[in-house]
Formats: structure tokens, sequence, C-alpha cells
């Protein structure tokens, strides 16, 4: 019987699945046997960790779950109903959204603005170079040694709304002592529609006790008579006691002297 | 052998006649070529790089200049066919010392030239495509034909004709005179800006220009007319105080 282990009977035993002689039997087999009796626990441990591990939810935890999920339920039912009313401060949520949307377009706005001011800067400092360069050309073209270039830069006189001193002053050198007639005459149509400034005028007065060429004469008499210039009477006497003055000059200043003395 | 001989012959005869009625120089650094005459002067182009004046065969040195040298305000004569000339760093001066009877000058086409005439002499100037600088200072004429370059030319009391080629550069164009006509002929398809102005002549032209009026008021300088022409391009101005002006499409 010692030889007679009940080792496969040990699950049954365990579970309560045998019945009550084999019971008995068991029992009494496992007093006698330290085999079984070692076999038995180390069974009834391995059963243990397997209940611990695996735990079966009973009946109570089922129900347990099921009515807290109703309860849970229940509460976030309740949660929503709360998030519905702050429908209620809708006015609110826009003034929120405007703000952002507001502090959107002004940092917006102050971006570009900023952007704006510092392309004007850019704009203003290119135009700047741009008339430099303009007037480096004109005053360099003025000095070429061809007269249609000399002309040219005359011309560039339209490129400028206000010339500033500089440009005048050339454009005078250019009506003085210009060796072409057509390029003194070409200044002469530049500074014309400047004669408020103080150079132009006298530019014109010198011009004319020197000038040779007739055509520019009767240019700058004209063009002093329109503004009255006084000073420009006695140029205009000695031309007309002069020898070699055109005919058609004499007359032009005969006519027009009384008007500015 | 006999026939190539003959002919070495013939062209050295030609030479030594040539060279004594002729005058070259020649243009190598030379930019512009400046003219200067009392009496008419023609300017032709040729296709070598070199200043030829031809001087005529009716120009003759009188009998009892012999030994003599021909001097006058310009300088004295230094080509034996009664010019000076002078190079002036990259300008060749040119001087007509006679008073009367002109003379030929022959330059390339693309040379840069400005002619003056200081007394009665009449420009012509014919071929060129470099800049022409005309300049009659008392009673010649200009005439300018077939010009494709700018052009500068200015007359007192003379008629300044202007037929032009091909007009391409941007080089302003500026024809003025005090009292003789500017007769202009230009290729109708010429972009330009045109200003046209006199002050006691009329203007006459089938290119489609009228005249501008600022505010109804007449400008200081008389009629002006400023018109753009295929889109606008060259400056072209043009001025007679006393002179009629006609511009004609070529």
């Amino acid at each position: 019987m010692e030889k007679n282990h009940v080792f496969d009977q040990i699950p049954d035993y365990l579970d309560g699945n045998l019945n009550k002689s084999a019971e008995a039997e068991f029992e009494k087999h496992l007093e006698q046997c330290a085999d079984c009796q070692k076999e038995l626990e180390e069974m009834k441990t391995f059963f243990n960790v397997f209940e611990e591990e695996v735990p079966t939810p009973s009946d109570r935890l089922k129900a347990k779950f099921e009515s807290t999920l109703e309860q849970e339920k229940i509460n976030q039912g309740k949660v929503v109903q709360l998030e519905a009313k702050p429908s209620s401060n809708w006015i609110g949520n826009i003034l929120k959204i405007a703000a952002s949307i507001a502090l959107l377009v002004a940092a917006f706005q102050m971006g570009s603005l900023f952007q704006q001011r510092k392309v004007n800067e850019d704009i203003a400092q290119l135009q700047d170079e741009t008339n430099q360069m303009k007037q480096t050309a004109m005053l360099s073209l003025m000095e070429n040694q061809s007269a249609s270039k000399r002309i040219q830069g005359v011309n560039y006189i339209e490129e400028f709304e206000q010339p500033d001193e500089a440009i005048i002053q050339a454009l005078a050198n250019r009506l003085l002592y210009d060796e072409n007639d057509n390029v003194r005459m070409t200044a002469f149509e530049a500074l014309v529609k400047f004669t408020s400034s103080e150079t132009v005028k006298t530019t014109f007065i010198n011009a004319l006790e020197q000038e040779k060429n007739p055509s520019i004469q009767v240019a700058i008499i004209q063009a002093l008579v329109q503004i009255q210039e006084k000073k420009a009477a006695e140029p205009m006497k000695k031309l007309l006691e002069k020898e070699d003055t055109q005919p058609f000059i004499k007359d032009q200043i005969r006519a027009v002297l009384p008007s500015i003395t | 052998m006999r026939k190539f001989t003959f002919i070495l012959m013939a062209l050295f005869v030609g030479t030594i006649a040539r060279a004594q009625s002729d005058y070259t120089k020649s243009l190598n650094g030379i930019q512009w070529v400046k003219i200067e005459s009392k009496t008419d002067i023609v300017v032709k182009t040729h296709s070598s790089n070199e200043l030829l004046i031809k001087s005529g065969p009716e120009v003759k040195t009188p009998e009892r200049a012999k030994g003599l040298k021909l001097v006058g305000e310009g300088g004295t004569d230094n080509t034996n066919v009664g010019f000076s000339v002078v190079q002036d760093g990259n300008t060749l001066i040119v001087y007509n010392l006679r008073k009367s009877k002109g003379a030929e000058i022959y330059l390339p086409a693309s040379q840069n030239i400005a002619v003056k005439s200081t007394w009665n002499g009449d420009i012509e100037i014919d071929g060129f495509s470099g800049e022409i600088e005309a300049d009659a200072q008392l009673n010649g004429g200009v005439k300018l034909l077939n010009v494709n370059g700018p052009v500068t030319a200015n007359s007192l009391n003379g008629e300044l004709e202007v037929v032009f080629g091909k007009v391409t550069q941007d080089s302003p164009i500026s024809l003025y005179s005090t009292n003789g006509a500017v007769d202009v002929s230009l290729p109708s398809n010429t972009p330009a800006n045109l200003a046209l102005s006199t002050l006691n002549g009329n203007v006459y032209t089938d290119f489609e220009v009228k005249s501008e009026d600022k505010n109804g008021l007449k400008s200081v300088l008389g009629r002006n007319i400023k018109a753009s022409i295929n889109g606008g391009g060259v400056k072209i101005s043009m001025k007679s105080t006393n002179g009629n002006m006609y511009l004609r499409k070529k």
C-alpha cells in the first residue's frame, strides 16, 4: 500500500470531487506516505497560485460592476448636461474667440506695419541711391567728349523734380561754357523751367552778355522778360549797341526793353 | 613677265601721282576727327582706316608762292594740299587753310566727325554711321545724307537738311537753325520722341504730331510740338527760330 501512491487523486481531492470512501482511503494513505503529503502540499500551493493569479469574478462583483457602470452612466449624463449648460454663456465664448482673432489680426497688422515701415525705409533709401546714381550719370555725361552725350546728360534733368544746386550749377556751366551751340541751347531749355532760382537768373544774365548764337540770345531775352528781370536791361542795351548783333535780335530787344525798365 | 612689270610700273606711277595731289594719314588711335573750314567741305566715306584729303586738280599754288608755305589761323600747311593736320590726344584736328575752293575729305564710315564751317562754306556729309557734329557758324548750310548715328547740327543763316538712314541709337539728335529752314527726312518706322519748336517759322510734317499747349497758354519758346512716334525712342529735337521746319517720312 505504501507503494500505491495517490498522486493522480490529489487534484480531485483538492477540488473535493472524491466520494466519502475514496476520500477516507486517500487521507489514510496520506497519513502514512510522506511522499504523497509532500506532493499534496506542492499541488495545493500550485492551485493556490492559480487561484490568486486568475481570480474569478464573483456574481456580486459583476453586479457591483454593472451597478457602478449604471451609476457612471448616470453621472456622465449629468456631465453632458453640465457641458450643455455653458450654451447660455455663448456670448462670452464668442468674445473669447473674437479676442483671440483680434489679437491675431493685431499681431499681423503690427508685423506688417513694421515690415511696411522697413520696406518704406528701403524704398526711400533705394530712391535716394537711384537719384544719386542719376545725378552722377547726369554730371558725368555732361562732361563727355561727344556733344550728343552731353545733350543726353542735360536731358536727364527731366528725371528730377527738384534738382539740387549741384545739378543747376552743372547745367549753368553747360549754358555758359559749352563750345557746342546745340548743347548750350539744350542747357538753356533745361534751365528755363527753374527761373525762380537765383542761380538760374544770374546765369541767364551772364549768358546774355557772352552768348553769340542768336537763337539762344532771343530765347534768353524772352525768358528774362517773362520773369520781369530788371537786371537784364543792361546786357540787352549792350547787345543793341553791338554791330554784329542780328537785326531781329535788336528788334526784339527794342520791343521788350520798355516793359522791364 | 613683261605684262606684270608693266602693271607694277602703272601702280607705282599711280601712287606717285596720287601722292602729289592727295594727303593721307592713318587713323589709328583716333576717336574724333575735327574739321574746320571757311569754304565748302564735303566729307565722304571710304573703306580704309585713314584720312584722305583730295584737294582736286584745280588747286594750284600761285607761281610767286614757290618755296613758301601757306599759313592761316589754323596753323601751317603741313600736308601740301592746303590743310593743317594736327593730332591732339585721340582727336585729329584738320584745318582747311584756303579761303576759296572746296575740298573733299574721305574717312571710314564709322568715324566720329565734327565739322565746322566758319564763313561761307557749306558742309556736306554723306553716309556715316558714327557720331556727327556739324556747325555752320555763319552763312553756310549743312547737308547730312544717309546718316545713322547721333547727329548734332547747327546753322545760323544756312539751311539744315538731314536725311536719316536707320536710326537705332539712344543718344539724342539735336538740329537747330536760327534763320535757315530745317528739313529732315526720317524713315517712317523710326521709334522716336520728337520735340519740334519754332519761334517765327511754321512746322510742316506728314508724321502724326500735334501741338501741345499748356493750359491753353503758349509756351515761352513759341510753338512747341512734342510727340512720340512708333512707340517712342530716341529723342529728336528740332528747332528753327526764324525759319520753317519740314519733317518728312522717308
